[in-house]
Protein backbone atom coordinates (compact mmCIF):
# COMPACT_ATOMS: atom_id res chain seq x y z
CA UNK A 1 0.00 0.00 0.00
CA UNK A 2 2.11 3.07 -1.07
CA UNK A 3 1.24 6.62 -0.73
CA UNK A 4 -1.02 6.58 -3.72
CA UNK A 5 -3.65 4.26 -1.95
CA UNK A 6 -4.25 6.35 1.12
CA UNK A 7 -7.53 6.67 2.30
CA UNK A 8 -7.18 10.76 2.02
CA UNK A 9 -5.41 10.62 -1.16
CA UNK A 10 -8.14 8.80 -3.05
CA UNK A 11 -10.61 10.73 -1.40
CA UNK A 12 -8.85 13.25 -3.08
CA UNK A 13 -8.76 11.92 -6.31
CA UNK A 14 -12.41 10.93 -6.84
CA UNK A 15 -15.14 12.05 -9.22
CA UNK A 16 -16.98 15.16 -8.39
CA UNK A 17 -20.18 12.90 -7.51
CA UNK A 18 -18.22 10.35 -5.27
CA UNK A 19 -16.76 13.28 -3.75
CA UNK A 20 -20.19 14.97 -2.77
CA UNK A 21 -21.87 11.44 -1.92
CA UNK A 22 -18.84 11.21 0.84
CA UNK A 23 -19.64 14.39 2.38
CA UNK A 24 -23.09 13.20 2.49
CA UNK A 25 -22.09 10.51 4.43
CA UNK A 26 -19.98 12.01 6.43
CA UNK A 27 -22.27 14.72 7.82
CA UNK A 28 -25.09 11.94 8.26
CA UNK A 29 -21.89 9.98 10.64
CA UNK A 30 -21.15 13.10 12.56
CA UNK A 31 -25.22 14.10 12.95
CA UNK A 32 -25.95 10.38 13.71
CA UNK A 33 -22.74 10.80 16.57
CA UNK A 34 -24.32 14.39 17.57
CA UNK A 35 -27.56 12.57 18.29
CA UNK A 36 -26.31 9.39 19.81
CA UNK A 37 -24.24 11.58 22.08
CA UNK A 38 -27.09 13.88 22.77
CA UNK A 39 -29.71 10.58 23.38
CA UNK A 40 -27.26 8.72 25.44
CA UNK A 41 -26.82 11.94 27.91
CA UNK A 42 -30.77 12.97 27.90
CA UNK A 43 -31.58 9.02 28.38
CA UNK A 44 -29.43 8.36 31.24
CA UNK A 45 -30.40 11.38 33.03
CA UNK A 46 -34.41 10.62 32.62
CA UNK A 47 -32.83 7.09 33.74
CA UNK A 48 -31.54 8.75 36.53
CA UNK A 49 -34.42 11.11 36.99
CA UNK A 50 -36.83 8.29 37.02
CA UNK A 51 -35.27 6.47 39.88
CA UNK A 52 -35.05 9.64 42.22
CA UNK A 53 -38.32 10.49 41.56
CA UNK A 54 -39.77 6.80 42.11
CA UNK A 55 -38.00 6.77 45.38
CA UNK A 56 -39.17 10.24 46.53
CA UNK A 57 -43.38 9.31 45.33
CA UNK A 58 -42.71 5.44 47.36
CA UNK A 59 -41.02 7.03 50.33
CA UNK A 60 -44.96 7.91 51.76
CA UNK A 61 -44.65 11.55 50.88
CA UNK A 62 -47.63 13.89 51.00
CA UNK A 63 -49.06 14.39 47.08
CA UNK A 64 -49.93 17.89 47.80
CA UNK A 65 -46.21 18.18 49.48
CA UNK A 66 -44.70 16.81 46.14
CA UNK A 67 -46.95 18.57 43.83
CA UNK A 68 -46.51 22.05 45.39
CA UNK A 69 -42.70 21.17 46.09
CA UNK A 70 -41.14 22.48 43.05
CA UNK A 71 -42.67 25.85 41.15
CA UNK A 72 -45.22 25.92 39.18
CA UNK A 73 -43.22 27.11 35.74
CA UNK A 74 -41.24 24.54 35.85
CA UNK A 75 -41.94 21.97 32.99
CA UNK A 76 -41.09 18.63 34.23
CA UNK A 77 -40.53 15.49 32.77
CA UNK A 78 -40.88 12.22 32.50
CA UNK A 79 -42.86 10.20 35.25
CA UNK A 80 -43.07 13.40 37.54
CA UNK A 81 -44.71 15.18 34.33
CA UNK A 82 -47.23 12.54 34.02
CA UNK A 83 -47.39 12.93 38.16
CA UNK A 84 -47.96 17.04 38.05
CA UNK A 85 -49.97 16.47 34.96
CA UNK A 86 -52.44 13.96 36.46
CA UNK A 87 -52.86 15.89 39.95
CA UNK A 88 -53.13 19.53 38.27
CA UNK A 89 -56.30 17.49 36.52
CA UNK A 90 -57.45 16.40 39.65
CA UNK A 91 -56.79 19.23 42.08
CA UNK A 92 -58.91 21.31 39.46
CA UNK A 93 -61.97 18.97 38.38
CA UNK A 94 -62.25 17.71 42.22
CA UNK A 95 -63.92 21.21 42.96
CA UNK A 96 -65.93 20.80 40.07
CA UNK A 97 -67.68 18.08 39.61
CA UNK A 98 -68.82 15.17 42.08
CA UNK A 99 -68.49 12.59 40.06
CA UNK A 100 -65.23 10.18 40.76
CA UNK A 101 -65.84 8.84 37.24
CA UNK A 102 -65.81 12.23 35.57
CA UNK A 103 -62.65 13.44 37.78
CA UNK A 104 -61.02 9.95 36.63
CA UNK A 105 -61.37 10.41 33.17
CA UNK A 106 -60.24 13.58 33.25
CA UNK A 107 -56.97 12.86 35.06
CA UNK A 108 -56.35 9.80 32.51
CA UNK A 109 -56.89 11.75 29.84
CA UNK A 110 -54.35 14.31 30.84
CA UNK A 111 -51.80 11.55 31.55
CA UNK A 112 -52.22 10.23 28.43
CA UNK A 113 -51.11 13.98 26.60
CA UNK A 114 -48.21 13.50 29.42
CA UNK A 115 -47.00 9.88 28.10
CA UNK A 116 -47.33 10.98 24.87
CA UNK A 117 -45.35 14.24 25.08
CA UNK A 118 -42.63 12.36 26.84
CA UNK A 119 -42.69 9.13 24.51
CA UNK A 120 -41.90 11.90 21.32
CA UNK A 121 -39.26 13.98 23.80
CA UNK A 122 -37.58 10.40 24.73
CA UNK A 123 -37.60 9.31 20.71
CA UNK A 124 -37.07 12.30 19.35
CA UNK A 125 -34.05 12.24 17.13
CA UNK A 126 -34.20 8.82 17.06
CA UNK A 127 -35.66 8.84 13.78
CA UNK A 128 -32.09 10.75 12.55
CA UNK A 129 -30.50 7.71 13.61
CA UNK A 130 -32.77 5.10 11.66
CA UNK A 131 -32.37 6.96 8.46
CA UNK A 132 -28.71 7.22 8.72
CA UNK A 133 -28.85 3.25 9.76
CA UNK A 134 -30.73 2.51 6.62
CA UNK A 135 -30.28 4.92 4.26
CA UNK A 136 -26.08 5.41 4.56
CA UNK A 137 -24.89 2.31 3.06
CA UNK A 138 -27.23 2.66 -0.11
CA UNK A 139 -26.00 6.11 -0.43
CA UNK A 140 -22.31 4.78 -0.25
CA UNK A 141 -23.24 2.18 -2.47
CA UNK A 142 -24.09 4.61 -4.75
CA UNK A 143 -20.94 6.81 -4.73
CA UNK A 144 -19.62 2.98 -5.12
CA UNK A 145 -21.49 1.62 -8.48
CA UNK A 146 -20.99 5.53 -9.82
CA UNK A 147 -16.96 5.29 -9.37
CA UNK A 148 -17.30 1.57 -10.75
CA UNK A 149 -19.31 3.13 -14.04
CA UNK A 150 -16.24 5.85 -14.32
CA UNK A 151 -13.61 3.72 -13.83
CA UNK A 152 -14.78 1.16 -16.36
CA UNK A 153 -16.01 4.25 -18.68
CA UNK A 154 -12.25 5.19 -18.65
CA UNK A 155 -11.08 1.66 -18.87
CA UNK A 156 -12.70 1.48 -22.33
CA UNK A 157 -9.91 4.33 -23.63
CA UNK A 158 -7.37 1.96 -22.39
CA UNK A 159 -5.82 -0.82 -24.84
CA UNK A 160 -4.50 -3.42 -21.63
CA UNK A 161 -6.61 -3.23 -18.97
CA UNK A 162 -4.75 -4.90 -16.00
CA UNK A 163 -6.22 -5.24 -12.05
CA UNK A 164 -3.54 -2.31 -11.78
CA UNK A 165 -5.18 -0.22 -13.77
CA UNK A 166 -8.62 -0.63 -12.36
CA UNK A 167 -7.62 -1.07 -8.64
CA UNK A 168 -6.63 2.74 -8.13
CA UNK A 169 -10.23 3.67 -9.43
CA UNK A 170 -12.19 0.45 -7.65
CA UNK A 171 -10.29 1.55 -4.25
CA UNK A 172 -11.49 4.95 -4.61
CA UNK A 173 -15.15 4.03 -5.11
CA UNK A 174 -15.20 1.50 -2.25
CA UNK A 175 -13.95 4.34 0.23
CA UNK A 176 -17.59 5.63 -0.49
CA UNK A 177 -19.13 2.40 0.48
CA UNK A 178 -16.47 1.96 3.97
CA UNK A 179 -17.76 5.93 4.63
CA UNK A 180 -21.88 4.71 4.61
CA UNK A 181 -21.09 1.30 6.47
CA UNK A 182 -18.79 3.78 9.00
CA UNK A 183 -22.03 5.89 9.46
CA UNK A 184 -24.26 3.10 9.82
CA UNK A 185 -23.36 0.72 11.81
CA UNK A 186 -22.91 2.90 15.15
CA UNK A 187 -26.42 4.49 14.19
CA UNK A 188 -27.90 0.73 13.51
CA UNK A 189 -26.31 -0.09 17.10
CA UNK A 190 -26.87 2.87 19.20
CA UNK A 191 -30.66 3.10 17.72
CA UNK A 192 -31.72 -0.16 19.04
CA UNK A 193 -29.61 0.63 22.42
CA UNK A 194 -31.46 3.83 22.73
CA UNK A 195 -34.95 3.25 21.66
CA UNK A 196 -34.87 0.09 23.73
CA UNK A 197 -33.59 2.02 26.54
CA UNK A 198 -36.46 4.96 25.36
CA UNK A 199 -39.25 2.36 25.17
CA UNK A 200 -38.41 0.56 28.57
CA UNK A 201 -38.75 4.36 29.93
CA UNK A 202 -41.97 4.91 28.42
CA UNK A 203 -43.17 1.48 30.08
CA UNK A 204 -42.10 2.74 33.46
CA UNK A 205 -43.87 6.19 33.22
CA UNK A 206 -46.68 4.12 31.73
CA UNK A 207 -47.31 1.79 34.73
CA UNK A 208 -46.48 5.07 36.91
CA UNK A 209 -49.28 6.49 35.56
CA UNK A 210 -51.44 3.50 36.49
CA UNK A 211 -49.82 3.18 39.95
CA UNK A 212 -51.13 6.80 40.19
CA UNK A 213 -53.82 6.19 38.76
CA UNK A 214 -55.41 3.54 41.31
CA UNK A 215 -54.11 5.97 44.23
CA UNK A 216 -56.06 8.73 43.15
CA UNK A 217 -58.99 5.94 42.16
CA UNK A 218 -58.81 4.77 45.51
CA UNK A 219 -57.79 8.13 47.44
CA UNK A 220 -61.78 9.10 45.31
CA UNK A 221 -63.60 5.81 46.25
CA UNK A 222 -62.54 7.38 49.80
CA UNK A 223 -63.71 10.45 49.47
CA UNK A 224 -66.70 9.75 47.15
CA UNK A 225 -68.06 7.11 50.37
CA UNK A 226 -66.69 9.45 53.04
CA UNK A 227 -68.66 12.27 50.84
CA UNK A 228 -71.90 10.02 50.29
CA UNK A 229 -71.81 8.23 53.45
CA UNK B 1 -32.45 17.68 39.33
CA UNK B 2 -35.24 18.25 36.55
CA UNK B 3 -33.60 21.75 35.40
CA UNK B 4 -30.28 19.69 34.49
CA UNK B 5 -32.24 16.60 32.56
CA UNK B 6 -33.73 19.97 30.75
CA UNK B 7 -30.65 20.97 29.53
CA UNK B 8 -29.00 18.57 27.69
CA UNK B 9 -28.07 20.54 24.98
CA UNK B 10 -26.04 19.98 21.92
CA UNK B 11 -22.93 21.48 22.10
CA UNK B 12 -21.35 18.73 24.58
CA UNK B 13 -22.65 15.93 21.96
CA UNK B 14 -21.36 17.89 18.73
CA UNK B 15 -18.04 18.32 19.85
CA UNK B 16 -17.95 14.73 20.82
CA UNK B 17 -19.22 13.56 17.76
CA UNK B 18 -16.56 15.63 15.55
CA UNK B 19 -14.17 14.21 17.99
CA UNK B 20 -14.69 10.62 16.88
CA UNK B 21 -14.60 11.25 13.88
CA UNK B 22 -11.37 13.04 14.09
CA UNK B 23 -9.86 10.03 15.99
CA UNK B 24 -11.26 7.46 13.28
CA UNK B 25 -9.39 9.63 10.83
CA UNK B 26 -6.30 9.54 12.89
CA UNK B 27 -6.52 5.89 12.61
CA UNK B 28 -6.42 5.56 9.47
CA UNK B 29 -3.39 8.54 9.31
CA UNK B 30 -1.74 6.52 11.89
CA UNK B 31 -1.69 3.37 10.33
CA UNK B 32 -0.34 4.56 6.60
CA UNK B 33 3.18 5.63 8.34
CA UNK B 34 3.43 1.84 9.55
CA UNK B 35 3.05 0.44 6.65
CA UNK B 36 4.36 2.77 4.16
CA UNK B 37 8.17 2.23 5.01
CA UNK B 38 7.98 -1.31 4.41
CA UNK B 39 6.96 -1.43 1.02
CA UNK B 40 8.33 1.71 -0.08
CA UNK B 41 11.71 1.04 0.70
CA UNK B 42 13.55 -0.17 -2.31
CA UNK B 43 16.57 -1.75 -0.44
CA UNK B 44 14.72 -4.39 1.44
CA UNK B 45 13.46 -5.44 -1.58
CA UNK B 46 15.96 -7.13 -3.64
CA UNK B 47 15.21 -7.49 -7.66
CA UNK B 48 18.32 -8.64 -8.79
CA UNK B 49 18.92 -9.81 -12.92
CA UNK B 50 20.03 -13.70 -12.15
CA UNK B 51 20.54 -14.44 -16.22
CA UNK B 52 19.93 -12.06 -19.34
CA UNK B 53 20.39 -15.53 -20.82
CA UNK B 54 17.54 -17.62 -20.99
CA UNK B 55 17.76 -21.55 -22.31
CA UNK B 56 16.25 -20.75 -25.13
CA UNK B 57 18.02 -18.32 -26.42
CA UNK B 58 21.10 -19.83 -25.25
CA UNK B 59 22.06 -20.70 -28.89
CA UNK B 60 21.60 -17.83 -30.46
CA UNK B 61 23.00 -16.38 -28.14
CA UNK B 62 26.24 -18.52 -28.79
CA UNK B 63 26.22 -18.34 -32.19
CA UNK B 64 26.42 -14.39 -31.98
CA UNK B 65 29.48 -14.63 -29.37
CA UNK B 66 30.42 -16.92 -32.11
CA UNK B 67 29.97 -14.16 -35.16
CA UNK B 68 31.17 -11.37 -32.72
CA UNK B 69 34.18 -13.45 -31.79
CA UNK B 70 34.33 -14.54 -35.65
CA UNK B 71 34.69 -11.01 -36.84
CA UNK B 72 36.72 -9.95 -34.30
CA UNK B 73 39.61 -12.81 -35.29
CA UNK B 74 38.86 -11.97 -38.91
CA UNK B 75 39.90 -8.25 -37.92
CA UNK B 76 43.07 -9.91 -35.72
CA UNK B 77 43.46 -11.85 -38.77
CA UNK B 78 43.53 -9.34 -41.02
CA UNK B 79 46.10 -7.37 -39.16
CA UNK B 80 48.15 -10.21 -38.72
CA UNK B 81 47.61 -10.97 -42.21
CA UNK B 82 49.16 -7.82 -42.78
CA UNK B 83 52.25 -7.53 -40.32
CA UNK B 84 52.42 -10.92 -42.04
CA UNK B 85 52.99 -9.46 -44.91
CA UNK B 86 55.62 -6.69 -44.17
CA UNK B 87 57.47 -9.75 -42.61
CA UNK B 88 57.27 -11.61 -45.84
CA UNK B 89 58.17 -8.40 -47.68
CA UNK B 90 61.31 -7.80 -45.39
CA UNK B 91 61.66 -12.03 -45.45
CA UNK B 92 61.18 -12.09 -49.42
CA UNK B 93 64.16 -9.15 -49.08
CA UNK B 94 66.55 -10.75 -47.23
CA UNK B 95 65.85 -13.85 -48.68
CA UNK B 96 66.45 -12.03 -52.61
CA UNK B 97 69.73 -10.74 -50.83
CA UNK B 98 70.35 -14.25 -49.93
CA UNK B 99 69.79 -15.35 -53.14
CA UNK B 100 71.38 -12.62 -54.63
CA UNK B 101 74.43 -12.90 -52.64
CA UNK B 102 74.00 -17.14 -53.30
CA UNK B 103 74.43 -16.17 -56.76
CA UNK B 104 76.89 -14.46 -56.78
CA UNK B 105 78.82 -16.89 -55.06
CA UNK B 106 77.80 -18.92 -56.99
CA UNK B 107 78.47 -16.61 -60.16
CA UNK B 108 82.22 -16.05 -57.99
CA UNK B 109 82.70 -20.43 -57.78
CA UNK B 110 81.47 -20.70 -61.59
CA UNK B 111 83.87 -18.24 -62.46
CA UNK B 112 86.95 -19.99 -60.61
CA UNK B 113 85.62 -22.70 -62.01
CA UNK B 114 85.91 -22.07 -65.88
CA UNK B 115 88.86 -20.37 -65.09
CA UNK B 116 90.39 -23.23 -63.77
CA UNK B 117 89.05 -24.89 -66.45
CA UNK B 118 89.99 -22.97 -69.10
CA UNK B 119 93.64 -22.85 -67.54
CA UNK B 120 93.26 -26.32 -67.55
CA UNK B 121 92.65 -26.27 -71.15
CA UNK B 122 95.66 -24.13 -71.52
CA UNK B 123 97.70 -26.18 -69.90
CA UNK B 124 96.67 -28.97 -71.62
CA UNK B 125 97.13 -27.43 -74.80
CA UNK B 126 100.63 -25.91 -73.91
CA UNK B 127 101.47 -29.68 -72.72
CA UNK B 128 100.32 -30.56 -76.11
CA UNK B 129 101.93 -27.44 -77.75
CA UNK B 130 104.89 -28.39 -75.94
CA UNK B 131 105.25 -32.01 -77.01
CA UNK B 132 104.98 -31.12 -80.25
CA UNK B 133 107.07 -28.28 -79.93
CA UNK B 134 109.20 -31.14 -78.12
CA UNK B 135 108.50 -33.49 -81.25
CA UNK B 136 109.60 -30.55 -83.76
CA UNK B 137 112.46 -29.88 -81.65
CA UNK B 138 113.74 -33.33 -82.41
CA UNK B 139 112.99 -32.69 -86.03
CA UNK B 140 114.48 -29.26 -85.46
CA UNK B 141 117.36 -31.16 -84.30
CA UNK B 142 117.51 -32.58 -87.08
CA UNK B 143 117.03 -29.52 -88.73
CA UNK B 144 118.20 -26.78 -86.85
CA UNK B 145 116.72 -23.88 -89.35
CA UNK B 146 113.29 -25.76 -88.45
CA UNK B 147 114.51 -26.02 -84.59
CA UNK B 148 115.21 -22.20 -85.09
CA UNK B 149 111.97 -21.93 -86.59
CA UNK B 150 110.09 -24.18 -83.98
CA UNK B 151 111.94 -22.24 -81.71
CA UNK B 152 110.64 -18.86 -83.01
CA UNK B 153 107.55 -20.78 -83.24
CA UNK B 154 107.51 -21.98 -79.33
CA UNK B 155 108.50 -18.23 -78.25
CA UNK B 156 105.38 -17.55 -81.09
CA UNK B 157 103.44 -19.90 -79.28
CA UNK B 158 104.37 -18.71 -75.67
CA UNK B 159 104.12 -15.41 -77.01
CA UNK B 160 100.69 -16.26 -78.50
CA UNK B 161 99.52 -18.38 -75.14
CA UNK B 162 101.02 -15.09 -73.02
CA UNK B 163 98.34 -12.95 -75.34
CA UNK B 164 95.53 -15.55 -75.54
CA UNK B 165 95.74 -16.00 -71.67
CA UNK B 166 96.34 -12.28 -70.99
CA UNK B 167 93.29 -11.91 -73.48
CA UNK B 168 91.02 -14.29 -71.92
CA UNK B 169 92.40 -12.69 -67.96
CA UNK B 170 90.92 -9.60 -69.34
CA UNK B 171 87.59 -11.25 -70.81
CA UNK B 172 87.63 -12.90 -68.01
CA UNK B 173 87.82 -10.12 -65.75
CA UNK B 174 85.44 -7.81 -67.91
CA UNK B 175 83.14 -10.59 -67.74
CA UNK B 176 83.24 -10.96 -64.24
CA UNK B 177 82.83 -7.25 -63.93
CA UNK B 178 79.98 -6.97 -66.41
CA UNK B 179 78.57 -9.98 -64.44
CA UNK B 180 78.86 -8.03 -61.27
CA UNK B 181 77.53 -4.53 -63.16
CA UNK B 182 74.17 -6.39 -63.95
CA UNK B 183 73.90 -8.37 -60.52
CA UNK B 184 74.31 -5.14 -59.20
CA UNK B 185 71.87 -3.45 -61.05
CA UNK B 186 69.28 -6.31 -61.00
CA UNK B 187 69.83 -6.40 -57.32
CA UNK B 188 69.42 -2.22 -56.82
CA UNK B 189 66.26 -2.86 -59.31
CA UNK B 190 65.34 -5.63 -57.41
CA UNK B 191 65.80 -3.72 -54.03
CA UNK B 192 64.35 -0.75 -55.32
CA UNK B 193 60.90 -3.04 -56.58
CA UNK B 194 60.89 -4.56 -53.24
CA UNK B 195 61.22 -0.64 -51.29
CA UNK B 196 58.22 0.19 -53.44
CA UNK B 197 55.76 -2.75 -53.02
CA UNK B 198 56.95 -2.47 -49.80
CA UNK B 199 55.76 1.45 -49.30
CA UNK B 200 52.97 0.60 -51.29
CA UNK B 201 51.66 -1.60 -48.92
CA UNK B 202 52.20 0.54 -46.36
CA UNK B 203 50.91 3.31 -47.59
CA UNK B 204 47.68 1.05 -48.16
CA UNK B 205 47.57 -0.63 -44.93
CA UNK B 206 47.83 3.43 -43.30
CA UNK B 207 45.19 4.27 -45.35
CA UNK B 208 43.33 1.11 -44.59
CA UNK B 209 43.79 1.72 -40.69
CA UNK B 210 43.34 5.39 -41.26
CA UNK B 211 39.38 4.51 -43.05
CA UNK B 212 39.06 2.21 -40.21
CA UNK B 213 39.36 4.18 -37.70
CA UNK B 214 37.73 7.00 -39.64
CA UNK B 215 34.71 4.82 -39.55
CA UNK B 216 34.59 3.70 -36.31
CA UNK B 217 34.97 7.26 -35.33
CA UNK B 218 31.93 8.13 -37.41
CA UNK B 219 30.20 5.47 -36.35
CA UNK B 220 31.18 6.75 -32.40
CA UNK B 221 30.00 10.29 -33.55
CA UNK B 222 26.59 8.54 -34.87
CA UNK B 223 26.05 7.13 -31.43
CA UNK B 224 25.63 10.78 -29.78
CA UNK B 225 23.29 10.24 -26.63
CA UNK B 226 24.70 9.09 -23.67
CA UNK B 227 22.97 5.76 -23.15
CA UNK B 228 24.94 4.64 -26.70
CA UNK B 229 27.86 5.53 -25.39
CA UNK B 230 27.41 3.68 -22.62
CA UNK B 231 26.30 0.50 -24.72
CA UNK B 232 28.92 0.93 -27.07
CA UNK B 233 31.36 0.95 -23.85
CA UNK B 234 29.40 -2.14 -23.17
CA UNK B 235 29.66 -3.85 -26.13
CA UNK B 236 33.40 -3.45 -25.72
CA UNK B 237 32.98 -4.87 -22.48
CA UNK B 238 30.85 -7.82 -23.76
CA UNK B 239 33.47 -8.17 -26.14
CA UNK B 240 35.73 -8.94 -23.28
CA UNK B 241 33.51 -11.64 -21.77
CA UNK B 242 34.08 -10.90 -18.20
CA UNK B 243 31.61 -8.15 -17.47
CA UNK B 244 28.75 -8.81 -19.14
CA UNK B 245 26.81 -8.14 -15.68
CA UNK B 246 28.03 -4.34 -15.92
CA UNK B 247 27.54 -4.25 -19.49
CA UNK B 248 23.19 -5.27 -19.23
CA UNK B 249 23.76 -2.53 -15.83
CA UNK B 250 21.89 0.34 -17.05
CA UNK B 251 18.95 -0.87 -18.59
CA UNK B 252 18.55 -3.60 -15.96
CA UNK B 253 18.52 -1.27 -13.42
CA UNK B 254 16.02 0.67 -15.23
CA UNK B 255 14.25 -1.96 -15.40
CA UNK B 256 14.91 -3.03 -11.35
CA UNK B 257 13.90 0.71 -10.31
CA UNK B 258 11.15 0.54 -12.27
CA UNK B 259 9.91 -2.71 -11.11
CA UNK B 260 10.70 -2.36 -7.66
CA UNK B 261 8.92 0.43 -7.41
CA UNK B 262 5.89 -0.99 -8.55
CA UNK B 263 6.24 -4.16 -6.12
CA UNK B 264 3.92 -4.05 -3.33
CA UNK B 265 5.10 -7.22 -0.80
CA UNK B 266 2.04 -9.24 0.13
CA UNK B 267 1.79 -8.82 3.69
CA UNK B 268 2.59 -12.62 4.57
CA UNK B 269 5.92 -12.48 2.59
CA UNK B 270 8.91 -13.70 4.79
CA UNK B 271 12.47 -13.09 4.00
CA UNK B 272 13.08 -16.49 2.62
CA UNK B 273 11.09 -16.49 -0.55
CA UNK B 274 12.60 -16.03 -3.42
CA UNK B 275 11.13 -15.86 -7.00
CA UNK B 276 11.96 -15.66 -10.54
CA UNK B 277 10.26 -14.33 -12.90
CA UNK B 278 11.04 -14.75 -16.45
CA UNK B 279 10.28 -11.38 -18.73
CA UNK B 280 9.45 -11.39 -22.64
CA UNK B 281 9.62 -7.74 -24.07
CA UNK B 282 8.61 -6.88 -27.74
CA UNK B 283 10.61 -4.65 -29.76
CA UNK B 284 9.40 -1.37 -28.12
CA UNK B 285 9.78 -2.75 -24.72
CA UNK B 286 6.33 -3.76 -24.15
CA UNK B 287 5.51 -6.86 -21.92
CA UNK B 288 4.84 -9.86 -24.12
CA UNK B 289 5.09 -12.31 -21.34
CA UNK B 290 6.06 -12.31 -17.33
CA UNK B 291 6.41 -15.84 -16.19
CA UNK B 292 7.26 -17.23 -12.88
CA UNK B 293 10.03 -19.81 -13.79
CA UNK B 294 11.13 -20.54 -10.18
CA UNK B 295 8.23 -20.63 -7.45
CA UNK B 296 8.96 -19.17 -4.33
CA UNK B 297 5.93 -21.53 -3.10
CA UNK B 298 3.68 -18.52 -1.86
CA UNK B 299 1.29 -17.87 -4.74
CA UNK B 300 1.03 -14.96 -3.30
CA UNK B 301 4.49 -13.63 -3.75
CA UNK B 302 5.00 -15.08 -6.78
CA UNK B 303 1.75 -13.06 -8.35
CA UNK B 304 3.13 -10.24 -6.55
CA UNK B 305 6.36 -10.42 -8.53
CA UNK B 306 4.46 -11.23 -11.58
CA UNK B 307 2.46 -8.04 -10.99
CA UNK B 308 5.34 -5.95 -10.54
CA UNK B 309 6.30 -6.53 -13.65
CA UNK B 310 3.33 -5.74 -15.40
CA UNK B 311 2.69 -2.56 -13.71
CA UNK B 312 6.10 -1.50 -14.50
CA UNK B 313 5.72 -2.36 -18.05
CA UNK B 314 6.55 -1.24 -20.70
CA UNK B 315 10.04 -0.23 -20.47
CA UNK B 316 10.65 1.90 -23.66
CA UNK B 317 14.14 2.90 -22.79
CA UNK B 318 14.59 -0.54 -24.62
CA UNK B 319 14.22 1.39 -28.18
CA UNK B 320 17.13 3.72 -27.20
CA UNK B 321 19.23 -0.12 -26.77
CA UNK B 322 21.83 -0.73 -30.10
CA UNK B 323 20.11 -3.65 -32.44
CA UNK B 324 22.16 -6.47 -30.55
CA UNK B 325 21.56 -5.50 -26.93
CA UNK B 326 17.74 -5.12 -27.71
CA UNK B 327 17.65 -8.62 -28.69
CA UNK B 328 19.56 -9.82 -25.75
CA UNK B 329 17.28 -7.62 -23.46
CA UNK B 330 14.25 -9.07 -25.20
CA UNK B 331 14.59 -11.68 -22.54
CA UNK B 332 16.08 -11.78 -19.02
CA UNK B 333 15.31 -13.56 -16.01
CA UNK B 334 14.39 -11.20 -12.52
CA UNK B 335 15.09 -12.68 -9.28
CA UNK B 336 12.42 -11.23 -6.60
CA UNK B 337 13.36 -11.27 -2.97
CA UNK B 338 12.16 -9.85 0.12
CA UNK B 339 14.45 -8.06 2.28
CA UNK B 340 15.12 -9.19 5.84
CA UNK B 341 13.08 -7.22 7.79
CA UNK B 342 9.75 -9.13 6.90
Amino acid sequence: MNDSMSIPHLIMNASLVVQVVMLLLLAASVASWVVIFQRSFALARAKKAQREFDERFWSGIDLNELYQDVPENHDAQGAEHVFRAGFREFNRLMPKTRSSEAVLDGVQRSQRVALSREEDRLNANLTLLATVASASPYIGLFGTVWGIMGSFQSLSMAQQATLSTVAPWIAEALVATAMGLFAAIPAVIFYNRLSSIASRLLGEYEDFAEEFHSILHRNLQGRGNSQSA
Amino acid sequence: MAKRTRRVGYGLPVVLAIGVHIVALLLTMLRLPESEPIPSSSSVVQATLVSDVTATDKAQYAKEAKARTAKRQAEEAAQQAAEQQAQEAAREQAEQQAAQAQAEQQAAADAARAEAQRRQQAAEQAAAERAEAARQQKAAEAEQQRQVQVQKQKAEAAKKQAEAEKQRQAEEAKKQAEAEKKREAEEARKKAEAEKKRKAEEAKKKAAAEAKKKAEAAAKAASQNALNDSIANEQERIANAQQSNQASNSFINLVKSAVEAQWHLPPNADGALVTQVRVRLGPSGELLAATVTRSSGNPSFDRSATQAVEAAAPFRELQQLDAGLQRRFRDFNLKFTPGDIQ
